[in-house]
């Protein structure tokens, strides 16, 4: 680390009183809070005022935060739990669900105006295809995808994120690459990869 | 799918690169004369490049990024207010005194209801004390102010970038607007109004 200064000495900072050190940690995990969302709810209004959430509960909960664990483990287990009173709430809601606008590929996909359009086209499809087979594990199998893949969280860390032991992660990891695995076929057997 | 099983778990692991470091030799020596894993394990790696590669395209919106610290403030100050207004209620319930059954009903279901027509008629019959909650929420307050200017600023430093290095006129009035918008109530308003009807003019020589 940098110099940076720990979270953790930066929430004792807070603590202590220093209101700086709270604009400090929003500023280093804001973007990485938003890209998990953004990844499990798919979409961009949602993710943010999921993401504000987060931090709105952050910033209350603080004052009586102990150190048990580390300060972006606990900031993901409470985006995890928001993410799954969202997805509860949407599939008790499926008006809300028909409405809901996902994101759009462009802002998925980076283009590269000069590469051949085909491909392009190819590449989006393969893309769309991948994240929706990532869509299809079920919530719990996505969750620990998510954060040990894309969130890079160690095992014991996602353990401690979604209150599970570390042998259940492990299990729902194992689960999640195999069903990718059959979901995925498809791209295996047309040769596309 | 391997058929040898014992090691299915192993090789997803070892794909992931989770395996733990002293099974990893072991299971690396099984490899070597195990062809259903060694299969396995490369058709797994396949799997997590192809989903990792899917992911890392994904691009944040940056205005939305930029706004986040400034709408918790905001959200912080809102909710602050509240509590303040609500634990005032509560003090005053709180501290009506007797102890006694229906005299404290009668009493607080009264006092609602005064209140409640104080409120319709009399207005905001609470002004917020001075109090740690309040000093909190006009910290908020100061910190919204504060990302605000940033964000001001941030749109003025855009607009004149995409005026001047790229070159991009309809861009440029769009930021000068956004910027203006979110300077309502501020002097930066004349200095976005300046940039607008010089850029509108075609007078290109911007401050």
């Amino acid at each position: 680390m940098d110099k940076l200064i720990d979270d953790e000495l930066l929430v004792a900072q807070f603590q202590a009183g220093r209101q700086n050190a709270f604009d400090e940690l929003m500023k280093r995990y804001k973007s990485k809070i938003f890209s998990y969302l953004l990844r499990s709810v798919r979409n961009y209004e949602d993710a943010e005022d999921i993401t504000i959430e987060v931090f709105f509960k952050a910033y209350r909960a603080l004052e009586g935060w102990q150190p048990k664990a580390k300060f972006s483990t606990w900031l993901y287990k409470i985006a995890s739990n928001l993410a799954i009173d969202y997805h509860r709430a949407k599939a008790r809601n499926p008006v809300y669900a028909l409405e809901d606008t996902e994101i759009p590929e462009a802002h998925l996909v980076a283009t590269d105006l000069y590469s051949d359009p085909e491909k392009q086209l190819e590449e989006k499809e393969r893309g769309i295809m991948i994240r929706e087979a990532v869509d299809q594990l079920s919530p719990k199998q996505k969750a620990v995808f998510m954060l040990s893949r894309y969130e890079g969280l160690q095992l014991k860390e996602v353990a401690e994120t979604l209150d599970m032991a570390e042998g259940t992660v492990k299990i729902h990891l194992h689960r999640a690459v195999k069903r990718l695995q059959t979901l995925l076929r498809p791209l295996w057997e047309n040769n596309e990869i | 799918m391997p058929k040898c099983k014992k090691s299915e778990g192993q090789a997803i692991d070892y794909a992931a690169k989770l395996l733990p470091p002293a099974e990893e030799d072991p299971f690396e020596q099984h490899l070597k004369h195990c062809q259903d894993c060694t299969e396995a394990v490369e058709a797994y790696r396949a799997v997590l490049e192809l989903t990792d590669e899917a992911q890392e395209e994904l691009v944040l919106p940056e205005l939305a990024l930029q706004n986040i610290e400034m709408n918790v403030y905001k959200r912080l100050a809102a909710t602050q207010q509240e509590q303040t207004l609500l634990t005032r209620i509560r003090a005053y319930f709180a501290n009506l005194g007797s102890p006694f059954g229906w005299y404290k009903t009668a009493a607080v279901s009264s006092m609602a209801i005064a209140l409640i027509i104080a409120a319709v008629f009399v207005g905001k019959p609470f002004q917020p004390q001075q109090t740690l909650q309040l000093t909190e929420a006009q910290s908020a307050d100061a910190r919204i102010e504060q990302y605000r200017q940033q964000g001001i600023q941030r749109n003025l430093e855009e607009a004149l970038i995409t005026q001047h290095l790229r070159n991009d006129a309809w861009e440029t009035e769009s930021q000068f607007y956004r910027m203006k918008e979110q300077a309502q109530g501020t002097n930066w308003t004349k200095v976005a109004d300046k940039h607008l009807q010089n850029l509108q003019s075609g007078n290109p020589t911007l401050q």
